[in-house]
């Protein structure tokens, strides 16, 4: 099956660029760094001792489900970033460098070019969140105190899927753009665009995929899952979906020089 | 001195993990017969600067 | 048997017509050489030819109706600078492009190892192809256009960028494969247009101005060349020769005088005559073959 065959050669290539290794790997740091800084910060300015006799440093221990949203945080802030750079070029380097052409000159359908691409990235972010949060979360468990495993779960689904939305963006751009600089640089406008919108009007568009991670911090808390939960995954499904078709679409129609 | 031996075996894993990530970038660069760049410079990046070295090879480093 | 017949194909980008009304028809098992100067359109041409940029206007119809829908699965296709994945082996992108057009991956494999044998590059499948030379490449890129037993192969200057090494490799494998496949591919050289193919459509500013076998397209010309040079030049040779009735045209390059003809054997006739009567020392004389340069110059020009 032609999907398949797409499927496991980018698999193939991401495994010969060491994709598998080093993106899990930069997830997983991600992720600990700020549970880990935060538990040992007071102790560490004890130790250096850089803090002048009688002055009283009264930083506030967060609890585990705060310190569990510094690790989404940081993934929203900086794993983002990396999905960007990771997905950048895997249709506009193509293009650019001309094996997109010999591609396209067997019968493949952009169905199965786009989408097997799409999925292929998706198991690595999956993976990589997955351990990521995982290791977040025995840190947390370690050093903060306990949080449900299925709260993890959850909040790890809806994730991916806000990540799913990211890098479908990505791919669409992709297909507008040769540049791989430039594709990073115009998803990223989109993105922060995208949040800084739902910002504003956030009381309107509360099903934004945007507040994904506001409603995970608050279902961490609450252990209550709240519809607009719900219907903000479904939006990045839906969206993720619109994406990925539009870049079908432009492929398509794409005049090749 | 036990803070700082908790520390140390708290830590461990992510030092593997960095030293996995480092090494990868070393064995990576020395694979790579053309860089972004001169090869030197990427040697002196990856090792030197923790963490943030190594990801920016990666990323930036290798000709597509 | 006919095998295809592009009719009127018009592309414009914008306003821009790169092709206008290119009409042509491929028989089954012929090589043909699509022959133009550089910007005549040969690309364009060979990319809807190979079904993946569509005409503007015109159509391209397979004689089998049931190949004209997504033909690509029919035609394998070497663009004018093959690029792979240069993380893959030889063997591997072989694979990988035949699998795309549907081939199971035992047959996929089967196949790979038989054109790897064809084009030369058993000993090295195993290598990454960033480590191919640019012959190498250009014969694994005729490898992945045979992968899937293609009706037609389509090749946009297979020899252009090769040094003479590359060149002969490729055009000695051209030969091989025209024993039994159609075979359309461009070229700005007309010595590779001469050597290999058995017919020529020629292109200029996105018009075919000429089509026809190497022999059809020479017999338009009506006209042969001789070349004939002197040891002890006569006095007014030129004019003397000028006098001949199958003569029409003298014309002196250094110590040769190219005569044109238009009727081979009474010019030699009658010229020998001549020298005889005179008794003009002849030290040449060369019937010139009418050169498709000649041809193009003078196409190209109109």
């Amino acid at each position: 099956m032609q999907w398949f065959v797409i499927f496991k050669k980018e698999l193939l290539e991401n495994w010969r660029n060491l994709k598998w290794i080093w993106v899990p790997i930069v997830f997983i740091l991600f992720a600990v760094m700020d549970p880990i800084t935060t538990y040992y910060l007071p102790k560490i300015m004890d130790a250096v001792g850089g803090v002048p006799e009688g002055s009283i440093i009264d930083l506030p221990m967060p609890n585990a489900q705060e310190a569990m949203m510094m690790s989404y945080g940081e993934l929203g802030m900086l794993g983002v970033l990396l999905t960007v750079v990771i997905v950048m070029s895997t249709i506009s380097g193509e293009i650019k460098s001309g094996v997109y052409e010999m591609i396209l000159s067997k019968p493949v359908k952009f169905t199965n070019y786009v989408s097997a691409k799409f999925l292929s990235i998706m198991l690595i972010i999956i993976i990589s969140l997955a351990l990521a949060i995982g290791t977040a979360w025995y840190y947390v468990m370690i050093l903060f105190g306990t949080i449900d495993f299925t709260r993890i779960l959850m909040s790890l689904f809806f994730f991916t899927l806000y990540f799913a939305l990211i890098v479908s963006i990505v791919i669409m751009v992709n297909t507008w753009i040769q540049s791989p600089g430039l594709v990073a640089f115009i998803s990223l406008a989109l993105i922060i665009i995208f949040n800084v919108l739902t910002n504003i009007y956030g009381h309107i568009l509360t099903w934004s995929p945007a507040l994904i991670s506001d409603y995970i911090g608050e279902y961490l808390a609450s252990g209550v899952l709240i519809s607009e939960l719900w219907y903000a995954a479904l939006m990045a499904f839906v969206f993720s979906i619109v994406c990925l078709q539009f870049a079908i679409v432009t492929l398509r129609n794409r005049v090749l020089h | 001195m036990e803070i700082n031996r908790d520390l140390i075996l708290l830590l461990l894993p992510i030092i593997i993990l960095q030293l996995i990530l480092l090494s990868i970038a070393i064995i990576d660069l020395i694979r790579n017969e053309q860089t972004n760049g001169p090869k030197w410079i990427w040697a002196l990046v990856i090792i030197l600067i923790n963490i943030v070295g190594p990801i920016i090879y990666l990323i930036f480093g290798r000709r597509p | 048997m006919e095998l295809l017949h592009a009719n009127q194909l018009t592309k414009k980008y914008k306003e821009n017509s790169v092709i206008q009304d290119v009409s042509f028809t491929l028989e089954h098992g012929r090589c043909v050489a699509l022959l133009g100067p550089n910007g005549s359109g040969k690309t364009t041409t060979l990319r809807m030819l190979a079904g993946f940029i569509k005409p503007t206007e015109g159509t391209i119809a397979f004689n089998d109706e049931s190949l004209s829908r997504d033909f690509r699965q029919h035609v394998g296709y070497l663009p004018q600078f093959p690029v792979f994945y240069d993380w893959m082996t030889g063997k591997e992108f072989l694979v990988y492009s035949g699998q795309l057009a549907h081939l199971s991956k035992s047959e996929a494999r089967k196949r790979a190892d038989e054109l790897l044998e064809l084009v030369n590059l058993k000993e090295v499948r195993k290598l990454r192809i960033s480590k191919y030379s640019g012959g190498m490449k250009q014969r694994l890129g005729i490898a992945q256009a045979l992968i899937h037993s293609p009706k037609l192969i389509i090749l946009d200057e297979p020899a252009s960028a090769l040094d003479p090494i590359g060149r002969r490799e490729v055009l000695n494998l051209m030969r091989e494969l025209k024993k039994d496949s159609t075979i359309l591919f461009s070229t700005h050289i007309l010595n590779d247009a001469e050597e290999v193919s058995d017919e020529i459509l020629l292109l200029n500013n996105g018009n075919v101005i000429e089509q026809g076998s190497m022999h059809e397209l020479e017999s338009v010309q009506n006209t042969v060349t001789l070349k004939l040079a002197f040891s002890d030049e006569p006095k007014f040779i030129e004019e003397r020769l000028k006098e001949i009735e199958s003569v029409f045209k003298v014309h002196r390059v250094q110590d040769d005088f190219l005569l044109t003809v238009h009727d081979l054997q009474t010019a030699r006739k009658q010229l020998l005559e001549v020298v005889h009567n005179e008794d003009w020392q002849l030290t040449k004389f060369e019937v010139a073959k009418t050169s498709l340069e000649d041809l193009f110059m003078k196409a190209v020009k109109e």
